[in-house]
């Protein structure tokens, strides 16, 4: 009796639909809120949102991000503020993609996104500098560094959403 | 005892120094009573009104004069109605204090909520950001929200330069005044002010150029919020991202504590690197001030221009690179070649280490060592080790009752921090005298000035010490007494009034330099200084004595390691064949050290840079910066102190001490030493001075007072607490229990003649090999000229502006007058390292020619 | 009765020195060096019980008697910075009857043995000054002021120095500090004015108000009795009184001290024109609370006693009158802009404050106050209140605090109905932009 149970259950899952994908060549949609790889983001006009603030770095429990800052000029302007970020870091693999960084964020720069095929043959290449991480720039707007004419940025911190 | 009081807080009852004001008072006992304007360095002004505490004093019977007793006994307090601020009320017996209290909590609650309806809030990208008080007591003591409305922030300017150096930020200041009271009590400058009223009240330089003083740096530190920001740290890193390093200047014999914050750094190869130098406590040395040169001088040590490799030359006479083994062979063998006529000469940022192992490698050699001390300017360093100033000694305790004379010295560009403790000791009251052949700017505070011709000097000196040598001398006969009572009864006394002054003071303290003076004259004047301060008793005890000016930071280590300035002179007049020069650009410096240098033989040279020293030489070595290494500086207060390794290795540069250890090595020495402590481990046991001392006990801190450094919530990032090591100071001889004096006449210089003396001078922003390479400061550097008397420069047909030529000594130099009323006559001042030529050390007779006047340059 | 402050009421041409001398002028100071000693002269005046006129009612004898003898300079400074809204009486007193304030001055600086006498005059007394300095003149050349006054070898010479237009510098320390070419900010007390430390050029000085010194020859005259019959006993003497907005008769009334407010107001100014009811009186300018005329105010004597009992201070005596159709938000929200306008900055809670309070105000003008901006209406001012340097953050509280009280039911109206007042024009950029100033002393970018 408990024999044909058994084998009734097992049956029922030979016609199942297989919950298996073929992975690389078929992806699962992740959720909404997963956390994958980071992303840092820029405002319409193609400037950066990460001011260099080292606020993610402080909040890392792992101590995965690296951040160096630097002093905008209205030459050459990454962010709309005062400072932005020169270098740029993640150890992916330091990384437990809590999502503090996200929370510690001032100006929403960085954003856990999608990615999640993250692996490497090298520990160097973990280390995801700047330019993999920053988005490209939107249709419309400018790479970094961007000429700005003077007196248009003056804040420390940028108190728009998106900067025309 | 009659001088605390009692004053009970929160329930407490403490002991307290009587005329405390209330915030250190509680401080003193780690209680906190946060303050924004308040600073304990400078005097209360109740300005922002976050001491706010309950206070209490006993009740007086009017009529009695006694305190009103209750029922039990106990004494009536009375409390005052409203709130009173802590830092403008100094403590009184029996007083009464709350500040934890309900309405004390509210009050500082309503305070914080009122400075930060217009403070903005960009801490995330503010340098003060993790090190502000305004931060830290709103966490603590401010309302969770704020009421006002955030669009109704005012907005001012952001980026307002006061000078090339600090930036204000209108927004973040919060009208304390610290720096504006900074700049009027501790330094005198007038700079800094408040313009306008209200909420429009800002802070404004009045000065040109903007924000004109030596010390401007300072004010960072104090500001309690991130308005003011240095230039050279902007963006550099959050506060809590940096590690602290004990350091110590290595530019003036003050010795100022330093903090090299450091942190790594991708465009530094990963390396830690300096990112800003902060004052360290050490209330001994510093307190906690450091001068400009100090806070932006530390670019040198990771110049794009430093030596990284050993450089030979080859046959073809090329400077070429090779590797370590191979030069520490060749100078070896070269040495072994000409060891009894090597002469050896280390610079005064060289440490004592460093030096040790020099002189290690000349007694190697062969011979009796020769070793000169460079800049090689002032004499003396047995004097110094006879009458020195007392253990113990705390520039900021002179007053009332001190005398201060400061002598041969532009006080302010050659020890900027003494001038500074000098000049706050005259507002305390202790009498300054200031002698020189030229105004200086310590004049203003002085009670006596002397202006004497340079030739007078050790005139002057005896002039003071003659009146008081008129009974037998608690001497007593011998010890030279009679000699100098014999050659001075004839003395003219020129400056009674001064020598009264001097004579009955309660402390003495000498401060003298060698402006104008040659090695023989400064030797004869540190005598006669010696002599005064023998004669009249201030000597041995803390607070008086004699504290040289030298031109160095190491030059006192550098005496007691057995380097001199004689030697140097003696290089100079019987020049060596071999050379091997540790860290000093002696030819950038000096014509008559280039010279020697042309005709020697061979030539080593420990540089950071291709200096025109390096540039003579056959080999260079590449030294390390004072970042990268440990070692030990004695200031000219000869206090040892202790300074560790900041920043990351730049190339193959190595530290002095290493090199020389290896060459005596290959000459047949010891292994070479690990480390810089085992060598110090070594002087330790052999030089007398610092028989005791070891890397441990040189680190040796307490806490220090007013403790205004490290965790603290309202003091945060004002300076930081000692932990690298007070150090230690060795005794003068006279200091011991029973003290040897001796007294000897000195020569008085023969009296100028007719020509034109060239008399080098410092200015504290100069062209120096290292401080020249902190770009930020070259709009501090004066460009290079020669100063004339009016008279002078009348007779030789010159005005301010024309290019002359100065020949001295078969050597020619080219610069522009300057004709100023200050300068004296019969000299021709021409300030050191201020151009890529070099001058002169000592004074030397001069002929000038006037080459293009200053009307064909404009046209 | 004759005058004793106002005389040129009198004698219209008591300004003139010749005038002056002819109806007894100058006799008190001759008085005082002829036949008192300083001591006595100081006894004198506190028997006589004068007390200042500037705001504080502090008894003048007492301020004087502060002064320590040792001391080699000492100095007495006229406070003539009269710069709170609605007081004009010591202009009067300066213009009309100059030399009864400089004797008066004398006399002070003979009782505690001043080395100078400064005068300082607020800054749009400008013509006043020059014309006081000729009535200087005129005293010295009579060798009443200057070197050894009245052959009494005592030498004080008398200056007159002109402000910049800053209410802060009638508070007196601030006005040390202007004197001596500071920023007209109060000092912290203490050291008070009179003890060493904390005077003109940190030397003891008396402070005293014009109309205060112009008491003091009568006093020396007549005595201090006959001065205490004027008047009641706790605050005896003349006192003028000056009256302004919405009344008949505006001007200044020089009357005994313990007439009631219906007195002054219905019988000597004339009452309340065109027939309106009076609703708020304003007692001592700007700086003191605001009273609700009801009878029982109308019937309280005006005494520095009787006024403070009332909730409202005495101080300067310039009474600003306002009508039944004032609309009290508004003219607090006046006071407010003043009061944010005058504070120096030096504390944090009179400087942020003032700019607090007159941001809900403009707010409520121009119809956008809501229930929050009335709660913060009555915390606000509380937090300044006794915490500040000086007197000015009280001062600056008071119109507030008394409006909420006296009149809940206009502050109600501006919640509910949110009638538009006035449209500030400004939007905060354009009030930053002021705010941030012009001027060339700010080195590189000012303004935003």
């Amino acid at each position: 009796m408990n024999l044909i149970r058994g084998f009734a259950t097992t049956i029922k899952h030979v016609f199942e639909e297989p919950v298996t994908i073929q992975f690389p060549e078929e992806e699962r949609p992740v959720r909404e809120r997963f956390k994958g790889r980071h992303a840092l983001k820029r405002y319409d006009n193609g400037l950066e949102k990460c001011i260099g603030c080292s606020l993610c770095a402080a909040a890392c429990p792992a101590d995965a991000i690296w951040v160096e800052a630097a002093e905008n000029s209205d030459e050459a302007r990454y962010s709309p503020g005062e400072r932005y970020a020169r270098t740029y870091e993640i150890n992916m693999i330091r990384c437990i993609f809590c999502g503090y960084c996200e929370d510690a964020c001032p100006t929403e720069a960085i954003v856990l996104e999608h990615e999640y095929r993250l692996s490497f043959n090298d520990r160097v290449d973990a280390v995801y500098t700047k330019d993999m991480l920053i988005d490209p720039v939107p249709p419309g707007g400018q790479d970094t560094p961007q000429v700005t004419e003077p007196g248009k940025f003056t804040r420390s911190i940028p108190e728009m959403k998106d900067p025309d | 005892m009659t001088d605390t009081v009692t004053i009970t807080i929160d329930g407490q009852d403490f002991e307290v120094p009587k005329g405390m004001n209330l915030v250190d008072a509680a401080k003193l006992h780690g209680i906190g009573i946060p303050v924004f304007c308040y600073h304990p360095k400078l005097d209360p002004v109740g300005m922002c009104r976050m001491c706010l505490v309950e206070l209490g004093n006993v009740a007086i019977d009017r009529t009695t004069g006694a305190p009103e007793l209750d029922e039990q006994g106990n004494p009536v307090i009375r409390w005052f109605p409203k709130l009173q601020t802590a830092c403008t009320q100094t403590v009184s017996q029996g007083m009464v204090l709350r500040t934890t209290s309900d309405m004390v909590v509210e009050g500082r609650e309503n305070i914080l909520e009122f400075l930060l309806t217009s403070h903005p809030l960009d801490c995330p990208v503010c340098d003060k950001g993790g090190e502000c008080p305004l931060q830290n007591l709103t966490m603590a003591y401010g309302p969770g929200e704020s009421r006002f409305i955030y669009d109704d922030k005012i907005r001012l300017a952001k980026h307002v330069p006061l000078g090339k150096l600090i930036y204000l930020d209108r927004e973040r200041c919060i009208q304390c005044a610290r720096c504006t009271r900074f700049c009027d009590e501790i330094v005198g400058d007038d700079v800094l002010a408040f313009h306008e009223r209200g909420r429009r009240l800002q802070i404004v330089t009045i000065s040109d150029p903007p924000f004109d003083t030596k010390f401007s740096g300072n004010t960072t530190d104090i500001c309690p919020v991130g308005a003011l920001t240095t230039t050279d740290f902007r963006f550099g890193a959050r506060p809590w991202e940096l590690t602290e390093v004990s350091t110590i200047c290595p530019y003036c014999p003050v010795g100022c504590n330093l903090n090299a914050s450091t942190r790594m750094d991708r465009e530094f190869g990963g390396k830690a690197m300096i990112k800003r130098i902060m004052p360290r406590q050490n209330e001994r040395v510093n307190e906690i001030w450091i001068c400009d040169k100090g806070r932006f001088g530390h670019h040198h040590s990771r110049h794009e221009e430093r030596l990284l490799a050993p450089l030979m030359r080859n046959k073809s006479g090329e400077l070429v690179e090779v590797e370590w083994p191979a030069v520490y062979k060749a100078i070896a063998k070269q040495l072994k070649a000409h060891g009894d006529q090597a002469g050896f000469v280390g610079d005064s940022t060289l440490s004592n280490e460093d030096l040790w192992e020099l002189r290690r490698l000349a007694e190697l050699s062969g011979g009796s060592p020769r070793l000169g001390l460079w800049p090689a300017t002032m004499s003396g360093g047995d004097v110094v080790a006879q009458v020195g100033v007392g253990s113990e000694t705390r520039l900021q305790d002179l007053g009332p009752g001190s005398v201060i004379l400061v002598m041969a010295s532009d006080f302010e560009e050659e020890a900027p921090i003494w001038w500074l403790q000098v000049k706050q000791a005259a507002d305390r009251g202790a009498k300054v005298v200031v002698a020189n052949a030229r105004p200086t700017k310590l004049d203003r505070y002085a009670s006596a000035v002397i202006h004497y011709r340079y030739d007078e000097a050790v005139g002057v000196l005896n002039s003071f010490t003659a009146p008081l040598l008129s009974g037998d001398g608690q001497l007593g006969q011998g010890n030279g007494w009679g000699a100098l009572q014999s050659d001075l009864q004839n003395a003219e006394v020129t400056h009674a009034d001064t020598a009264n002054l001097l004579a009955s003071a309660e402390n003495l303290v000498i401060f003298l330099g060698s402006e104008g003076l040659t090695l023989e004259q400064h030797a004869e004047l540190m005598q006669a200084a010696a002599n005064l301060l023998i004669v009249s008793g201030h000597v041995g005890r803390p607070n008086n004595g004699l504290i040289p000016v030298w031109p160095g930071a190491n030059v006192q280590g550098a005496w007691d390691m057995g380097f001199s300035a004689e030697a140097t002179a003696d290089l100079l007049a019987n020049p060596p064949a071999l050379w091997v020069i540790g860290g000093a650009d002696v030819a950038g410096e000096d014509i008559r050290m280039a010279t020697a240098l042309e005709q020697a033989e061979f030539v080593v040279v420990t540089a950071q840079f291709m200096t025109p020293t390096a540039a003579h030489a056959d080999i260079v070595l590449p030294r390390q910066s004072f970042a990268e290494r440990a070692g030990t500086y004695t200031n000219g207060l000869r206090r040892v102190q202790r300074f560790y390794p900041a920043q990351g290795p730049i190339g193959d540069a190595l530290p002095d001490w290493k090199i020389f250890a290896h060459v005596s090595a290959q000459m047949g020495g010891p292994r070479p030493p690990v480390a810089a402590g085992t060598i110090f481990r070594d002087i330790a046991q052999r030089v007398e001075r610092y028989i005791g001392m070891d890397y441990t006990r040189l680190a040796w801190f307490e806490p220090q007072f007013p403790d205004v450094g490290g965790d603290d919530l309202y003091y945060g990032g004002t300076a930081y607490s000692n932990y690298g090591g007070l150090g230690l100071q060795w005794p003068a001889e006279a200091e011991a229990e029973q003290p040897q004096f001796s007294v000897r006449p000195v020569r008085t210089a023969a009296p100028q003649t007719d020509g034109l003396t060239l008399v080098p001078v410092w200015v504290l922003f100069d062209r120096g090999h290292l401080f020249e390479k902190s770009e930020l400061m070259h709009h501090r550097m004066p460009q290079p000229y020669a100063a004339f008397n009016p008279d002078d420069a009348a007779r030789l047909g010159l005005t301010d502006g024309d290019r002359v030529t100065l020949a001295v000594e078969g050597h020619e130099l080219t610069v522009t007058a300057q004709v100023g009323d200050d300068n004296p006559a019969g000299a021709v001042l021409l300030p050191r390292r201020l151009s890529g030529d070099a001058t002169l050390s000592t004074p030397a007779a001069c002929t000038v020619q006037k080459i293009e006047s200053m009307q064909k340059v404009e046209g | 009765m004759a005058h004793i402050l106002l005389r040129d009421l009198d004698i219209p041409d008591i300004w003139q020195f010749d005038t002056y001398v002819a109806n007894g002028g100058y006799e008190g100071l001759k008085q005082a060096i002829g036949n008192h000693t300083p001591a006595e002269v100081i006894q004198i005046v506190l028997d006589a019980n004068l007390r200042g006129r500037g705001g504080a009612g502090f008894p003048t004898g007492r301020k004087w008697s502060f002064i320590p003898q040792n001391e080699a300079v000492k100095y007495v400074v006229v406070n003539a910075d009269e710069s709170e809204p609605g007081t004009f009486k010591d202009r009067q007193l300066l213009e009309k009857n100059p030399h009864q304030v400089i004797e008066g001055a004398m006399i002070a600086a003979y009782a505690i043995q001043a080395t100078a006498v400064y005068i300082y005059c607020r800054g749009e007394f400008w013509d006043l000054a020059h014309a006081l300095e000729e009535r200087i003149e005129e005293a010295r050349q009579a060798n009443l002021v200057g070197e050894n006054v009245l052959g009494s070898g005592w030498n004080c010479p008398m200056f007159v120095h002109l402000g910049a237009g800053a209410y802060i510098c009638g508070e007196e320390s601030a006005l040390l500090n202007s004197l001596q070419g500071l920023l007209g900010q109060p000092r912290v007390r203490p050291p008070f004015p009179a003890q060493k430390g904390g005077g003109l050029y940190y030397e003891p000085t008396v402070v005293n108000n014009v109309e205060t010194l112009a008491n003091v020859p009568w006093i020396l005259v007549n005595g201090a009795d006959a001065f205490k019959q004027i008047g009641t006993s706790e605050s005896p003497g003349p006192k003028i009184f000056c009256m302004s907005g919405h009344i008949a008769r505006p001007g200044n009334y020089e009357l005994p001290l313990g007439i009631t407010f219906r007195e002054l107001i219905f019988e000597h100014a004339g009452g309340i024109p065109n027939g309106k009811q009076l609703k708020g009186i304003l007692p001592s300018g700007a700086s003191g609370p605001v009273l609700r005329a009801t009878d029982e105010v109308l019937d309280s004597p005006l005494t520095y006693e009787s006024v403070a009992k009332l909730g409202s201070t005495l101080g300067s005596a310039s009474f600003i009158l306002m009508d039944e159709d004032t609309d009290m938000v508004w003219a607090a929200a006046k006071m407010a802009h003043f009061f944010k306008h005058e504070s120096c900055g030096k504390c944090t809670p009179c400087r942020e404050g003032t700019y607090w309070l007159e941001r809900i105000y403009e707010r409520m003008m121009r119809g956008e106050g809501t229930e929050h901006d009335l709660h913060l209406l009555n915390s606000v001012p509380r937090q300044m209140v006794g915490v500040v340097l000086c007197a000015l953050g009280d001062f600056a509280a008071n119109p507030v605090l008394s409006t909420l009280k006296n009149f809940p039911d206009e502050y109600e109206r501006y919640i509910r109905q949110r009638p538009v007042r006035e449209q500030t024009a400004d939007t905060l950029q354009d009030y930053a932009r002021k705010e941030a100033g012009e001027h060339p002393a700010a080195v590189g970018e000012g303004g935003l």
